[in-house]
């Protein structure tokens, strides 16, 4: 909550000094009898290159999975990630994308004025669809924020598991913040965030590409970084990918637990083989989950009560509240200079009844949905303690098919797998 | 041998990228924090170019160091576009030789970082989840103790304990007014918000659209229409400076044939104020010897929503002053922010009441010494309602609270009778109440009434009102002179003697002032040189005023006929055409519907 506070607060003070760093010029004086011509603003015919969107989408996810479930190969993923990242990320500029694409059906859920486009969903619902069949495949290189941090990894430098496990709660959080300022109409924290939309469309707002550039030079060393502590939609088809059909094997034949592909791994979603033992007493650990369990519904509540408590604080992202704050400031202390929104409000004849009205039905909306919001957060931070309360035993590697994002860099490093390959069995 | 080429190439790669990001981003600062049109040169030569119009070799001067300025900025950002293509390239060349470079030495098994022992790591997460949710509670909690109510309060309370030690001497300091911009920065600065919002992302577009959207089913469930956002607060638009922001005006009406007509309804009391509209509701007032009232009409059906009678007001003299025929007793247009609106009649009674018809406030600031009658319209301004009450006993101005009719300031003026309405201009930031008189045209700070500047140069009747544009102030007045007044220091920038108004009041556009004379010619002037552009004889009388409105002037001759008339340097008539009953008010116009008053109806025309 925190780190979404100061990212809220970071973006939003760059977002405003990119805002009044805009250069507008006027147009320049013509006294000799020149006139403006009209200006035409031609849309673009979208349908065409929405339905190659969708067609590519479903094709580039099938190529991976073909590629990681049945052939068990890397490079078919690498060109997925290549076209990807040309085409999505840098030809199509970042948009639609399925991560943002939480906030429009979140929005379309609660609001049926919202017109959700059949892109969207289908951008938001196909990754879903076949991460309940195979696995994350959309991460693995369809997805051109993934692809590009995937194409720059050069080595992969571990993290200390217990920080990662914590990290891994913020794409969560971040997942239910977008989706509380979704709901409210407040603000679509996905777009207005994201790191790499400035870098594929060589421009935009400096401290995003900042920010953007830094995780990119994270994932030259460590591998996707965005991926796995911040993409809300990570989290999203991470819960899919725990129970998809057919699953990422590393290989088909026994492991000979040689640990190469626990090295491998960029994201750390091979568990190595654990004996289980585990020095408390088994009576000591029961006790504990139950305790957790227990406490569950207290984290659920206290969430609940904390968020609707902050409501008003986080209704704040609303562009109505802010505005109805500025007017109250204004209204108790009159400024001689003010600011373009007070201008825009009062110059339209703005009425501070109807301000007021709209914002208290936000702030019940806030209420409401904070008090949901919190009680999702409660969830969360329970289940990562009864999840790290868990024992279980492993005879040989496996793979944590929440975390893995189907990039297929485990094969070639399988001695099992290079027994196949150079007995001809596949051709990679 | 190979590897170490890669490596060469790679350092060499990653220098120049971090070299060059370094330059970008400065250069990006750079570019971002220049204003090349503001470039102080220019600026000396436009003031130079303001104190003497009449030079062309200066203005080629400006204009050369305008275009300069204009390609030196973009030759920078080209620069900078190209230099992030070559970033671009670095980047792909030293990633490439990267992973050219380990790619035979892939990630071999390497030292353990965490405890083997699965369960310590577990154990490890389980306190950094515990502790980390502890801090992020505490953080929370100390956020909602310190956004408490009790605390506001309590400091607020401070706050004003402290205002009030401070300015007891004059309470009325506090109560500053709100500002509102210029009619015209005000539809430039909602172009530019629309083609922002064009600009950004097609999610923060979807946003916009759903909130679009949502308000006309919020406005549903209140049974009401949905009306637009553009409002003509007071008599000649919002500041009462002749510019409409409404779009879709209407072209073509006829009352006889009701071709165009929304509806039609009888005036039920006499009067030559003009109507104003805010959201779905029409305001005018009509007074006889018998009652002095308010009325609000439903703009969508014309249907009389409710009526004020100015009665009960302590001071409201019993015999109605005399007036002449021309004038009457309600000759002042009314006036409202969209909380409250409020007329003013020749009686010298002031009313106020909020959007239902509920009476908040009235006074009477005595009666008026007018030998037609008095005619100067209100104006709001924020939640400061401005009365110009120049009479022959104790001419003076007046700011009242909209909400409580408590004054906020008053300054005695030293002009003779005048009929002329208010108006505000925004220049500096500083909305500037600007009065006409006689025999001086006079600014003051709307907030405080300081007086900012005054220029003698009336005589006679003033009945016509000033207009701004360019922070630079028209006014005008027959039998004296028409001035151009720099709204800054009060200097006049230029003078003319050709067609003057008496009645209507001129309007500008950036390039143009527009005046219509009683006589029935609307003449065209350089705002910059005061020079004649063009004129229009048509052989009418104007007591109407023009308005400005999707870059056409609109202009009723009394004998109501309809004039559209283009607002640019062609300044051609577009059409002419009668609508049936004389009028000698002044439209109002909101988005596609038009509110005419005429001698005996108001109507409203609205393209079907």
């Amino acid at each position: 909550m925190m780190h979404m506070k100061k990212i809220l607060f970071i973006g939003l003070s760059l977002l405003s000094k990119a805002v009044v760093a805009q250069n507008r010029f006027p147009k320049p004086d013509f006294e000799s009898g020149y006139t403006y011509p009209n200006v035409h603003y031609a849309v673009p015919d979208e349908s065409l290159w929405v339905m190659l969107d969708i067609i590519l989408l479903i094709l580039l996810m099938s190529i991976v999975a073909w590629a990681v479930i049945k052939k068990r190969t890397r490079k078919p993923v690498i060109w997925v990630s290549i076209i990807s990242v040309a085409y999505f990320g840098f030809y199509r500029s970042g948009c639609v994308c399925s991560i943002g694409s939480i906030q429009n059906v979140s929005l379309a859920l609660v609001d049926n004025t919202y017109v959700l486009p059949i892109s969207v969903l289908l951008f938001f619902i196909l990754p879903i669809i076949f991460a309940f069949f195979f696995g994350r495949v959309f991460c693995a290189g369809v997805c051109p924020f993934g692809a590009l941090q995937e194409l720059i990894n050069v080595k992969n430098y571990r993290l200390s598991r217990a920080l990662t496990t914590v990290l891994g709660m913020i794409p969560w959080i971040y997942l239910i913040f977008a989706v509380l300022y979704a709901v409210t109409r407040s603000s679509f924290i996905i777009c207005r965030f994201d790191p790499f939309i400035g870098i594929f469309r060589l421009g935009g707002d400096i401290g995003l590409i900042i920010f953007g550039a830094l995780l990119l030079i994270a994932s030259v060393f460590v591998g996707r970084p965005f991926c796995r502590f911040i993409c809300p939609y990570g989290a999203l088809l991470s819960f899919f990918s725990r129970v998809s059909i057919w699953k990422v094997e590393i290989t088909s034949k026994p492991c000979i637990n040689c640990d190469l592909c626990h090295n491998a791994c960029p994201v750390d979603a091979i568990k190595p083989p654990y004996n289980n033992k585990v020095k408390e007493s088994r009576q000591q650990g029961v006790k504990r989950i139950l305790i957790y369990f227990i406490i569950l519904p207290l984290m659920v509540v206290a969430g609940m009560l904390l968020l609707r408590s902050i409501s008003a604080e986080l209704s704040r992202a609303n562009k109505d509240v802010r505005l109805y704050d500025m007017v109250m400031l204004h209204e108790a202390e009159p400024q001689d200079i003010l600011s373009l929104e007070l201008e825009a409000f009062y110059g339209q004849g703005g009425s501070i009844e109807e301000l007021t009205q709209k914002y208290e039905t936000i702030q019940a909306e806030y209420k409401l949905y904070s008090t949901i919001a919190g009680a999702f957060i409660g969830l969360v931070v329970g289940f990562a303690l009864i999840g790290l309360s868990l024992k279980r035993t492993r005879k040989q590697y496996e793979i944590d098919n929440a975390a893995c994002v189907a990039c297929g860099r485990c094969f070639s490093y399988c001695p099992q797998n290079r027994i196949e390959v150079e007995s001809g069995n596949i051709s990679s | 041998m190979k590897r170490a080429i890669l490596r060469n190439i790679a350092i060499v790669t990653v220098i120049f990228i971090a070299t060059l990001s370094i330059m970008l981003i400065t250069n990006y600062f750079q570019v971002s924090e220049t204003t090349p049109l503001q470039a102080e040169v220019v600026e000396t030569l436009k003031q130079l170019n303001d104190a003497n119009s009449n030079n062309p070799v200066l203005q080629e001067q400006i204009r050369q160091l305008d275009l300069m300025a204009r390609k030196a900025y973009f030759i920078r950002y080209d620069h900078l576009m190209a230099g992030v293509y070559i970033l671009i390239g670095m980047l792909v060349i030293f990633i490439v030789c990267v992973r050219l470079y380990y790619a035979d030495s892939k990630n071999i098994p390497d030292k353990e970082l965490d405890p083997i022992d699965e369960w310590a790591i577990k154990s490890q997460a389980r306190k950094y989840v515990i502790w980390g949710t502890v801090g992020l509670t505490i953080i929370a909690l100390l956020f909602v103790v310190l956004s408490s109510p009790y605390l506001q309060i309590q400091s607020s309370t401070e706050e004003t304990n402290q205002e009030v030690v401070v300015n007891n001497v004059d309470s009325s300091q506090n109560d500053v007014m709100e500002v509102i911009a210029e009619e015209t920065t005000l539809a430039e600065s909602i172009i530019e918000s629309q083609s922002d919002s064009i600009s950004e992302t097609i999610s923060d577009t979807t946003v916009s659209d759903s909130i679009t959207t949502v308000e006309p089913a919020a406005t549903e469930t209140v049974s009401e229409p949905v009306v637009s956002k553009v409002t003509h607060n007071a008599f000649r638009g919002n500041n009462s400076n002749g510019i409409s922001a409404a779009r879709s005006v209407p072209v073509k009406w006829n009352l006889s044939s009701g071709n165009n007509i929304a509806w039609k309804q009888d005036i039920p009391r006499k009067g030559y104020n003009s109507p104003i509209i805010n959201g779905n509701k029409v305001f005018f007032s009509g007074a006889d010897n018998e009652a002095r009232e308010l009325y609000c009409y439903d703009l969508t059906t014309g249907e009389r929503l409710w009526t004020l009678a100015a009665t009960n007001i302590s001071g409201s003299p019993a015999q109605m002053p005399k007036t002449t025929e021309d004038t009457g007793l309600a000759a002042s247009s009314v006036a409202t922010n969209g909380n409250q609106v409020c007329a003013i009649f020749a009686t010298g009674d002031i009313i106020c009441a909020d959007m239902n018809g509920n009476r908040l406030w009235a006074k009477n600031l005595g009666v008026p010494d007018n030998h037609y009658g008095y005619a100067s319209s209100l104006l709001m301004y924020g939640s400061t309602v401005f009365v110009q009450y120049d009479n022959q006993n104790s001419p003076k101005v007046v700011a009242l609270d909209a909400a409580t009719g408590n004054e906020r300031w008053s300054k005695t003026r030293s002009e003779r009778v005048t009929w002329s309405s208010p108006m505000i201009a925004v220049i500096n930031n500083i909305p500037q109440l600007v009065l006409m008189g006689n025999p001086a045209i006079t600014g003051y700070n709307a907030n405080t009434g300081d007086q900012l500047w005054r220029m003698e140069c009336l005589t006679g009747e003033v009945g016509s009102s000033a207009c701004s544009s360019n922070g630079v102030i028209f006014g005008a007045s027959e039998y004296s002179k028409l001035v151009a007044i720099n709204g800054i220091d009060g200097s006049l920038l230029w003078e003319s003697t050709e067609f003057l108004p008496e009645v209507s009041s001129p309007v500008a556009t950036a390039n143009t002032l527009y005046i219509a004379t009683s006589y029935g010619v609307l003449a065209a002037f350089d705002t910059k040189s005061g020079e004649l552009k063009k004129e229009h004889d048509l052989g009418v009388e104007f007591y109407s005023s023009p308005v400005i409105a999707e870059g056409k002037i609109y202009l009723f001759s009394n004998d109501g006929k309809m004039h559209i008339f283009s607002a640019n340097d062609t300044f051609n008539l577009i059409d002419s055409f009668e609508t049936g009953e004389r009028t000698f008010a002044t439209p109002a116009f909101t988005d596609g519907k038009i509110v005419v008053r005429t001698e005996k109806s108001i109507y409203c025309v609205a393209t079907k």
